[in-house]
């Protein structure tokens, strides 16, 4: 079936060709050449263009378990408001826009590409199609509900820091505690010795089992030593910040840091 | 009375709520709307039911898909209010003509509101007085339900049909067309809840294909005489089998069905026992460890895909086809989605995943893309191809993490064993991949108990043992006629007393509408508290995976004495080798169930236990 198709194809295209052959032996040299510069030169353009694009790397990934608060973070870079509130996200949040804390600021202020990506675990699997153009990730931890969630956030965390083109490209990670408007948040050096330990425990039950699916293409950390968010091949940061009351000068600051202006 | 009216993006920021109405919600049942139903390829469904704390909600909503934005209604579910439908509609219209991406805050709204609601009140009202005969009855046999899942999907029952007439003006009819038009949706749902047993006959027809593998194994009980010292040499040759397909025999469930190798079913065996090669653990490494070489072919399948589809719209309009699609068309329309999902569902089908799964799927994919506009460059199957496709994905993407061996690990800093049951219908494997898991769980180095709970069948202690001895690893049995609920126990006291990091409990085999054993089961859960309850079940199963786990969930939360009863954690499908592309039953038991597919069993030997490639699995389910 397919082929008769391709056949039928092809008859068609000769005959195409031939009326295009006539065409040009009809039209004055000069005009086909000056056609064909105009077409040569639009592709150069694009392809400078593509390049460009592909250099200037300024994608920033919010990532983190539903409710961390991304949503609000993202709105609150963007518009400096929370808003009316959110709920639970079902696609990404995507923009690319000036931080709104720096609109006020005079000269040219290079944009940033936001990606608020959606914490259910469902989704997991589009996260990959975001990481691998990101210059920076951030990983949003809800400092207050922190405990019982400590498990989930540390596998989740496991998993972005062994995927390979975030391992090779040594893209950049910020654990970002947020909430810490809340009396009751866990202290960023808290949650930094409970994920290590955590991702401590993990190391020794995913190293023996590696699956066709969630396979970690690198293991985390020096054998026989405890784990250290130090001895990750990517340079992980820690920070604070509460989306909710525009707490965010730590995340800004980061962001900065890797997308120059 | 509207409890609360939210607009809000696919991304999550409220654009709009009703401040006047302004009740506090209890609980969360945004949240949890989203996350356990639009997110769970259930948004087909006409409505749900969010329990909390002192307030029942029932929830209804709308999509406009081309924004992308979403419309969630909330009330109270006592007060069947008639108009929400009506009132969602319009909302959705009126609010996408004043719609800008850039505008975050639409406080004019709320005037335009006060007038809609107060239409559809109205409506609502004149339509009562028309028919008098009855409000619509809220569907009883949902409230169960609602217990079990937290909140479920119900359709309310259409049972105002009846006063059909004598109807009243024009506007009360349109509303009543509206109104019937989501009468058939919801009918899907009320029927579903009945459905599984008509579709029974077929699915037991599914289950007893695998007679073609008892017969087999009796001809080679008759070839050698000492049974079990062929053993080895059966299973080489065992992979055909299985495919043979016998003509339909009556299946006595009671009756084990014997698998060639691993099975040790016959009482007989023990006489034989001192034949029996002791593995221990040199069988090679599990499959479970084995990476799979999946990626290589895989790029080639996916052009096969592309061509498939392209096959599948008809020869005669490609140029127009591609014509439109270069055009870019206008938003899609329900009926033009309707070819190509129909086709969907069918392969989906054909690939053995259950019919109402199948159905509801394909609701939910039409509910995300009515109304989209149709990209440049693009076929409205391939479209909704692309769009089934993500759903299968995100329905089997596990939930929660299924590292068992992080679980145990847990478990063992606490210094108690990790409980996990295997339950299913009979026949289905449970015993032979308990072995399975345990010699897996062994190699890593954990110390496996197992405890001989079917208490019920005969030869099923025997059976359990002989894989024991196999394996060196020690099992708890105290015979037959014993309660297994208090078997468990024991066996679990035994284990913290001499070390063991997991027990693995055996259970007999029952059918989901035994209700004496399915007693037995939630008591025998109940007592024991295990971390895992893990289903097992033939990947065979076509239709009836729907009722086989819908069941044993259903009883096991009504048969338990707890307020909080446990359900099914994962599943275990068994014979994954048997049934070629015929996958479906995967996609079917995990949508049913919200439980993860944690292990495939897919041989005869020990080391055949691997982990659910979901990539695979997709792509086979819509090759
Ligand atoms: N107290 C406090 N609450 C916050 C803060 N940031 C977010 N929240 C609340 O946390 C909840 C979840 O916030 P979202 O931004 O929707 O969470 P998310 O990470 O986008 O969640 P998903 O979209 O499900 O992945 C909301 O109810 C917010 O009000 C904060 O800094 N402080
Ligand atoms: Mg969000």
């Amino acid at each position: 079936m397919d082929k008769e198709k391709i056949e039928e194809l092809k008859i068609q295209m000769h005959k195409r060709l031939n009326e295009a052959q006539e065409f040009i032996q009809q039209v004055p040299p000069i005009q086909l050449y000056a056609a064909i510069g105009v077409v040569l030169f639009t592709t150069f353009l694009f392809t400078i263009i593509r390049l460009f694009k592909r250099k200037s790397a300024n994608t920033v990934v919010l990532t983190g378990l539903s409710g961390s608060g991304k949503t609000v973070l993202f709105y609150q870079l963007r518009d400096g408001s929370p808003h009316q509130g959110t709920v639970t996200s079902m696609e990404p949040n995507e923009g690319t826009f000036v931080l709104h804390s720096e609109t006020t600021k005079k000269g040219k202020v290079k944009p940033v590409h936001l990606v608020d990506f959606p914490g259910h675990s469902r989704l997991r699997t589009k996260l990959d199609d975001f990481l691998p153009q990101a210059a920076a990730i951030i990983f949003v931890v809800d400092a207050v509900e922190f405990l019982p969630n400590c498990r989930a956030a540390s596998e989740f965390l496991y998993d972005i820091l062994t995927k390979a083109n975030v391992v090779k490209k040594k893209i950049p990670l910020l654990l970002l505690c947020n909430k810490v408007d809340k009396i009751t948040a866990h202290t960023k050096d808290f949650i930094r010795k409970q994920l290590e330990k955590e991702i401590e425990k993990l190391r020794a039950s995913r190293t023996a089992l590696s699956s066709a699916d969630i396979a970690n293409e690198y293991t985390l950390g020096i054998p026989g030593e405890a784990f250290a968010f130090s001895q990750c091949h990517n340079k992980v940061t820690i920070a604070e910040a509460s989306g909710l009351t525009g707490d965010i000068s730590q995340l800004e600051q980061f962001i900065r840091e890797h997308v120059k202006p | 009375m509207l409890e609360q009216l939210l607009i809000f993006t696919r991304g999550g920021l409220i654009l709009w709520t009703c401040k006047e109405i302004g009740n506090a919600l209890r609980g969360s049942p945004i949240d949890t709307l989203i996350r356990s139903c639009l997110l769970e390829e259930r948004s087909g469904a006409a409505s749900y039911n969010y329990d909390a704390p002192g307030a029942s909600y029932t929830l209804k909503w709308t999509f406009h898909n081309e924004l992308g934005l979403v419309f969630v209604a909330v009330y109270q579910r006592i007060l069947h209010l008639l108009y929400v439908d009506d009132l969602l509609a319009m909302v959705k219209r009126e609010f996408s003509e004043i719609y800008d991406p850039k505008r975050t805050s639409y406080s004019d709204f709320d005037d335009i509101f006060q007038q809609l609601k107060k239409e559809a009140e109205a409506r609502a009202e004149e339509m009562k007085k028309s028919k008098q005969v009855g409000k619509p009855v809220n569907n009883n046999l949902v409230k169960k339900q609602g217990q079990v899942m937290k909140g479920s999907m119900d359709g309310s029952n259409k049972k105002n049909s009846g006063g059909d007439s004598e109807n009243g003006g024009g506007d009360g009819e349109n509303l009543k067309g509206h109104l019937l038009e989501n009468g058939n949706f919801n009918k899907n749902h009320v029927i579903n809840r009945e459905l599984p047993r008509m579709v029974n006959s077929n699915g037991k027809e599914n289950g007893s294909s695998n007679v073609g593998a008892f017969d087999v194994n009796k001809l080679q009980k008759i070839r050698g005489k000492g049974g079990k010292k062929t053993d080895a040499t059966v299973n080489k040759g065992s992979k055909v089998e299985p495919k043979k397909k016998v003509v339909k025999k009556n299946r006595v469930w009671d009756d084990s069905p014997i698998e060639p190798k691993l099975d040790f079913t016959d009482p007989v065996s023990e006489n034989g026992e001192e034949n029996i090669a002791i593995v221990a653990a040199d069988q090679g490494e599990s499959m479970m460890d084995k990476e799979e070489i999946m990626s290589s072919e895989s790029e080639s399948e996916e052009e096969d895909i592309g061509k498939n589809g392209k096959v599948e719209t008809k020869k005669k309009g490609w140029f127009s086809s591609m014509f439109q699609s270069i055009a870019g068309k206008s938003n899609l329309e329900k009926a033009d989605l309707k070819p190509a999902l129909k086709a969907l569902k069918d392969r989906l089908m054909t690939k053995n995943v259950a019919e109402e799964i199948a159905e509801k799927l394909c609701e939910s994919v039409a509910a995300s893309l009515e109304g989209k506009k149709l990209a440049s460059f693009t076929r409205i199957s391939s479209t909704v191809q692309a769009a089934m496709e993500e759903a299968l994905v995100r329905i089997l993407t596990p939930r929660r993490s299924i590292d068992i061996l992080r679980d145990v690990h847990a478990a063992q800093e606490q210094g108690k064993p990790y409980v996990a049951v295997f339950v299913g219908v009979n026949g289905v494997g449970k015993s032979t991949n308990l072995a399975k898991v345990a010699y897996w769980l062994q190699q890593h180095k954990i110390k496996v108990m197992m405890a001989a709970c079917d208490t019920f069948r005969s030869g099923a202690v025997e059976q359990l043992r002989t894989h024991a001895r196999r394996l060196q690893i020690p099992i708890f049995e105290k015979g037959y006629e014993k309660d297994p609920a208090i078997v468990a126990k024991e066996a679990i006291q035994e284990a913290s007393r001499n070390g063991s990091d997991v027990v693995l409990v055996d259970t007999a085999g029952r059918m989901q509408d035994n209700e004496p054993l399915m007693r037995a089961l939630s008591k025998l859960i109940y007592v024991n508290s295990p971390d895992l309850i893990l289903f097992v079940g033939e990947a065979l199963v076509g239709n009836d995976a729907v009722d086989q786990l819908s069941k044993f969930n259903q009883k096991l939360a009504d048969l338990s004495p707890s307020p909080n009863p446990r359900l099914i954690d994962g599943i275990l499908l068994t014979k994954f080798d048997t049934i070629d592309d015929k996958v479906g039953a995967a996609l079917s038991m995990v949508y049913i169930s919200g439980a993860p597919v944690m292990f495939v069993g897919c041989g005869q030997s020990y080391t055949d236990l691997k982990k659910l490639n979901v990539k695979s699995i997709v792509k086979t389910l819509l090759k």
